[in-house]
């Protein structure tokens, strides 16, 4: 068996507390359905002294529609829940798809949206046994020096890997923290670290308990999709994550695009130069430049499986198949 | 600190006391001994320890018990209602899908919360809903199948025979459930890991953190002085060396002088649990000497490679690291390539991977007072496991009992002596206890003796008409770190390929080196699935080269239904071939679609060939190689003793089915034990497609002698000849006079008041004599062959790579189905494990990282999902060979062979690339595709 270090788990009955437990005990993790962070305990890739349970904090349920449009998703719903409401699909279809592609369904049912924010990079290196990481030498990431995937010593690669993430950024989504007594709105786009040593910026960094995102208004006509290249239809995780988002006139006519990638490197990224698309009916040569707006900005490292020139291209691919789905 | 958690396990309020840091699957496991949950990976990647919290699938080792303290937990043994098993479970059994059974309470429980939401779900529903359950016995086909029948069934209980025998029979060729499903469908079947005894320790094994490297001290001393601990070992413990191949004994369960890749042991303790194991184990310190590692097999060959093995078993220094190497020549073969009219010449690769089964490795030894040993493992081969365990303890082999628990799965990993289960047997003769090790999944990889990476070069001959006139090979086998069955490996990699088509002339030449890797050993169609991917995707090179269908290529090639005999003097006895290729044929549509299909679109055959058994045992000698005892007593019931290991496959229902039609035996009046080698006969264990042939043969003597006995007592008791009494299912009859009918436990009684002694019967498998007379000539030979052929559909994703294989028509000449039931569940279960193998499954080491594995997991090593499963119709053809119980013949490993070939020319005739190298990932196909574009269309 693969024992888990030892911890204490603590339970905490309101998000202030939670956030307050974060700030004053030594190493401390917050713990939702802990399909992430067991493995990754197992593995000893974390040192965690307490856990603090913040599943059923009431701050972190629900999934409403707000008055003025938005649509607020507390951080303990599940992958599961968010696959499966009528609300989300209909109001952020391009969420819905992608909390659908995660994992299994065993996994959706335990993991939140808030473990799925929170996801810690992964690499080859290093999503690893302490006695293979031990024959390996260790890594940047963990315990080491090097990042063995492109012989630095000052960066880590390690791959952002949370398929919900292009969804809410390319949504604009800004996720609801609490860090300390501390109330913080992060868009979801400005959350990651450029090192992926950090899987979150130092600014919210590991004690920000995420309540949940907002996502704002989304203009009328409003489609989204979610394109996961992976290996297998089920279980693993995505080799390249690209989520699109549109608005369209009653005539057809693009009047919002945004676009984002993840599995590239430790930060996922908004897909840029995409106005061309405004005021066409993606038409098919406006979808060429697209994909190869797409393809130009998607550099993949090989902290995960698969050659980075191949998921470059899935890029092009999948965005053309994005925009193609989305014209309808 | 342990804190007291209140569980609802299956409706009913537990106390359990447990650390904040105890998995749900710990304490459902080890807490509470609720052992129909299964630990296959421990890290949420199998799905094997699936249970339902508040109604839904959650995995138990991703799961604290603190997050479910107040929810309701429902584990396989809460499925089953007072009446029985669940609707479900019972649609499990009577559908065939437990085999090894040991993912199915987990999936179990994914579908019943499926079936709980949506009662009536679409196959595709069916699908997703399981596709976080990895099952690798049944190619989920049987799965789907119980699914909807439980979706639709209104609940009647199914008789153990399910359909209709075959004509002429009364049990052989029905249909039917196996003996030990049900047991396995509610969780209450036990597994090695299953087993505790008093006073029981864990054992863990120190693996080397380096490829090759001398051992220059170990210092135990630290972890012998922690609390807790009983008993530390390394390599100094043990003085000799083993191989499942007496002379080739190259291991020792713990390293003595160097270790010869990451993962090798080099000590192991044990302690009251496995986290005080664990501590033990980081306080062993070893210094180690580096030393230059062998990467490869060609690198292993060059010379001045440093040695992964100074010296051979014998003491004689070795000169190089060739392992063994085989070149046999058969026929001109230089003739047929000078006058042939097309000819392939080229380069393939066959990557390596693993067999997955889902259970990891256990094993449990104990010592009794009499200091005799008992080892409880989950291993396919008893009888060598206990020679070995003799041998290596200098003990009578009478004195080693081996019983192996209910096996979850092994396909060739478990068909050798494993270093935990001496290290278990050694360590717990120190401790003076039960000491139970049990790998993690890690260490399964690492244990491996998975399928051979081979560099195969091949130059294929036809002439005009398609004839094979001639076939070159020369491979190059990289064995890994020792030698496992590598001399068997190195042969079969050329000896199995003259069959089912024929060659008119044959040359090969196989070598296997050693190299600083996990060793390599025998994998579902061992040896032989390699070679078959170069040569059936020469083949349909060659029909497109000279215009031929790539299936009547194989038709004019096939060898002849009976009595022939291959270029390299193999006798096969009967070979169905050709109704193979017909049934493919037809079910796939094969003439009027495949011009017709869309574009992506591919169809592609394969054929191949498998021993029914290898023709000698492993040690030479002149007992039988099966042997089957009977007992029936006046109770009505027979009991059927079996050396044979049941691994999922369903050996113990074959034997079932045969007693009863030999006997009229009801199935239910049957049981059947096996594999505890303190009450059965020898058998040499579950390896080579043996057991149905050979185990099946011995039965069917053991039960026809038993019958002589009751039909003898039946006779005296009627004041008949013998000649007039017949057997019927359930009843011995008059031919004469159909009113006058005896119970078979009326027959039971008068035989066994006729003896005057218990009634028993025994049965026996004789070796016999087949094979050529050249050096090798009897390696690869086998008292039978089965044939199959496959047809793959594909949708290859033109942009992407992206292959979806849709449907494997696979059709398998297994002589006689004996169940049919368990030979389709054979079939797909190959089909699937072949086209897994085909699209995902790679074993890599990092080259640059010192030969470390690249992610020894469940998931970084991909196995198909549900998702990712074709279509798979199993197609039975019955050859009846001429020397089998019944006719039968094997159905466990030819079908797979052709899968990776068919799914290869299925990708071509979609795209007309050619694909070389296996796995088929994308990457691969893409590039392929693009280099075919460039090089225009083929001919």
């Amino acid at each position: 068996m693969l024992d888990l270090p030892s911890f204490e788990v603590h339970r905490p009955t309101s998000a202030a507390e939670a956030a307050r437990l974060a700030g004053a005990l030594p190493n401390a993790v917050f713990l939702a359905g802990g399909t992430d962070l067991l493995p990754n305990l197992k593995h000893r890739l974390i040192d965690a002294e307490h856990l603090i349970a913040v599943d059923r904090l009431p701050e972190l349920r629900g999934v409403e529609l707000l008055e003025d449009g938005a649509l607020r998703i507390g951080a303990a719903t599940t992958l599961h829940e968010l696959a499966t409401s009528e609300l989300i699909a209909r109001e952020a279809p391009a969420l819905a798809a992608a909390a659908a592609a995660i994992a299994g369904p065993q996994h959706r049912r335990a993991g939140t949206l808030g473990g799925n924010l929170l996801l810690d990079t992964r690499c080859l290196f290093y999503n690893q046994t302490p006695a293979w990481r031990e024959a390996l030498g260790h890594c940047l990431k963990r315990e080491g020096s090097l990042c063995h995937v492109i012989g630095s010593t000052t960066t880590c690669v390690a791959a952002h890997s949370a398929d919900t993430v292009p969804a809410l950024m390319a949504m604009n989504a800004v996720a609801d923290i609490l860090r300390g007594d501390e109330a913080l709105h992060v868009p979801v786009a400005e959350l990651y670290a450029q090192d992926g040593r950090y899987a979150l910026n130092p600014h919210p960094g590991r004690q920000a308990l995420v309540l949940g995102v907002r996502i704002p208004p989304r203009a009328p006509g409003h489609r989204g999709v979610y394109r996961k290249v992976r290996a297998r239809e089920a279980i693993d995780f995505p080799q390249l994550g690209l989520a699109v988002c549109a608005s369209f006139s009653d005539e057809g006519v693009v009047t919002h695009l945004s676009a984002a990638m993840t599995a590239l490197l430790p930060r996922p990224k908004v897909v840029e130069r995409l106005k061309v698309a405004i005021g066409t009916k993606l038409e098919d040569a406006v979808i060429d430049k697209l994909s190869q707006a797409a393809w130009q900005q998607c550099k993949p490292q090989a902290s995960i499986h698969g050659s980075p020139e191949w998921r470059r291209e899935m890029a092009r691919v999948e965005m053309r198949r994005a925009l193609v789905a989305l014209r309808g | 600190m342990k804190r007291l958690y209140t569980l609802t396990v299956n409706g009913e309020p537990l106390d359990v006391a447990a650390a904040p840091n105890q998995t749900v699957l710990e304490a459902l496991r080890y807490g509470l001994g609720l052992t129909g949950t299964k630990q296959g990976c421990d890290k949420g990647d199998c799905g094997a320890c699936t249970v339902l919290v508040d109604g839904e699938p959650r995995l138990a080792c991703c799961t604290l018990v603190e997050q479910v303290a107040d929810r309701a937990i429902t584990t396989i043994e809460g499925v089953a209602t007072p009446e029985g098993p669940s609707l479900l479970q019972r649609a499990f059994d009577e559908a065939g899908a437990l085999q090894c059974g040991f993912c199915q309470p987990g999936m179990i429980l994914s579908a019943t919360a499926l079936l709980q939401r949506n009662p009536d779900p679409t196959l595709p529903e069916i699908q997703a809903a399981l596709s976080g359950n990895l099952c690798r016995c049944t190619g989920y086909t049987k799965i789907y199948e119980a699914v909807q029948r439980a979706a639709k069934d209104p609940g009647r209980r199914a008789p153990r025979l399910t359909g209709p025998p075959t004509s002429g029979f009364q049990v052989i060729g029905a249909p039917g459930r196996k003996a030990d499903a049900i047991a396995k469908a509610t969780g209450a079947a036990q597994y090695t890991d299953d087993l505790v005894l008093p006073r029981m320790a864990h054992g863990r094994i120190l693996r080397s953190p380096h490829a090759h490297a001398r051992i220059l001290s170990i210092d135990t001393s630290e972890a012998e002085a922690l609390p807790g601990v009983f008993a530390v070992i390394t390599g100094q413990d043990f003085a000799k060396a083993y191989c499942v191949i007496p002379w080739t004994r190259d291991e020792h369960p713990l390293c003595r002088d160097k270790v010869r890749y990451i993962g090798d042991g080099v000590a192991a303790v044990a302690a009251r649990d496995e986290a005080t194991a664990r501590a033990a184990l980081e306080r062993v310190r070893v210094r180690y000497e580096v030393l230059p590692a062998v990467h490869s097999a060609q690198e292993a060959l060059a010379h001045g490679a440093p040695l992964v093995h100074e010296a051979d078993h014998k003491g004689r220094a070795r000169p190089d690291n060739l392992c063994k190497e085989v070149a046999l020549d058969f026929g001109d073969v230089d003739a047929a390539f000078a006058s042939a009219a097309a000819i392939v010449d080229d380069s393939w690769t066959y990557t390596g991977n693993t067999h997955g089964a889902i259970e990891p490795h256990c094993s449990l030894a104990t010592w009794g007072d009499d200091g005799r040993l008992t080892v409880y493992s989950a291993t396919q081969v008893s009888h060598y496991l206990q020679r070995e365990l003799a041998r290596m303890f200098d003990l009578p082999q009478g004195d080693v009992r081996v019983v192996q628990p209910t096996l979850g799965g092994a396909f060739g990993g478990k068909s050798e002596p494993f270093d935990l289960e001496f290290c278990s047997a050694l360590l717990a003769k120190r401790a003076g206890r039960p000491v139970k090790i049990l790998y993690s999944r890690e260490e399964v990889f690492y244990s491996h003796r998975g399928r051979h990476p081979m560099d195969m070069h091949f130059k294929v001959a036809v002439d005009a008409e398609g004839h094979i006139t001639g076939v070159e090979s020369d491979i190059l086998i990289d064995g890994g770190a020792y030698h496992s069955f590598g001399l068997v490996t190195t042969y079969y990699s050329g000896q199995l390929l003259p069959g089912p088509l024929a060659f008119g002339a044959y040359r090969f030449r196989s070598r296997r080196a050693y190299t600083n890797k996990p060793a390599c050993g025998p994998k579902r169609g061992h040896g032989s699935v390699q070679p078959r991917f170069p040569l059936e995707t020469a083949l349909d090179e060659l029909a497109a080269k000279i215009g031929l269908d790539p299936l009547e290529l194989r038709r004019r090639n096939a060898l002849p239904a009976s009595d022939a005999t291959t270029v390299n003097g193999l006798s096969v006895p009967s070979c169905g071939i050709l109704s193979c290729l017909d049934e493919v044929e037809q079910a796939s549509g094969w003439r009027e679609r495949r011009d017709t299909l869309p574009p992506g679109r591919g169809l592609g055959v394969a054929t191949s060939m498998y021993i029914s058994g290898t023709a000698y045992p492993i040690y030479p000698n002149d007992m039988p190689q099966s042997g089957i005892q009977l007992r029936a007593d006046r109770s009505g019931r027979v009991t059927v003793f079996s050396g044979t290991n049941d691994i999922g496959q369903g050996s113990d229902s074959v034997f079932a089915w045969i007693v009863a039609e030999e006997t009229g035996v009801p199935l239910d009046q049957i049981t059947v034990i096996s594999a505890d080698t303190e009450l059965v006969p020898v058998d040499l264990g579950s390896y080579s497609s043996r057991v149905t042939f050979m185990a099946g043969t011995a039965c069917q003597e053991a039960a026809r002698a038993l019958r002589e006995r009751m039909i003898a007592a039946v006779a005296v008791k009627w004041g008949c000849p013998a000649e007039q009494v017949r057997v019927e299912l359930g009843a011995y009859v008059d031919t004469l006079d159909a009113e006058r009918r005896a119970s078979t436990t009326d027959a039971m009684c008068w035989a066994e008041a006729a003896l005057g002694t218990p009634l028993t019967a025994a049965g026996g498998y004789r070796t016999r004599e087949v094979g050529a007379a050249y050096r090798g000539g009897t390696i690869g030979a086998s008292p039978a062959y089965s044939a199959t052929a496959h047809v793959a559909e594909v949708q290859v994703d033109q942009d992407t790579g992206v292959v979806k294989v849709l449907n494997v028509w696979a059709a398998h000449d297994c002589g006689r189905a004996i169940n049919p039931t368990l030979v389709q569940g054979q079939i797909e279960g190959s089909v699937y494990m072949g086209v897994s193998e085909a699209l995902f499954e790679e074993l890599r080491y990092r080259d640059d990282k010192g030969l470390l594995h690249q992610g020894p997991s469940l998931l970084d090593y991909r196995m198909a999902t549900s998702l990712d499963t074709p279509a798979i119709h199993a197609l039975i053809v019955e050859s009846v060979d001429p020397g089998g119980p019944y006719g039968a013949k094997e159905a466990g490993e030819g079908p797979l062979h052709p899968a990776i070939p068919a799914v290869a020319n299925a990708i071509f005739h979609a795209t007309g690339a050619r694909m070389r190298t296996l796995p088929f990932t994308p990457e691969r196909v893409l590039a392929a595709i693009r280099l075919a574009r460039q090089e225009g269309p083929h001919a």
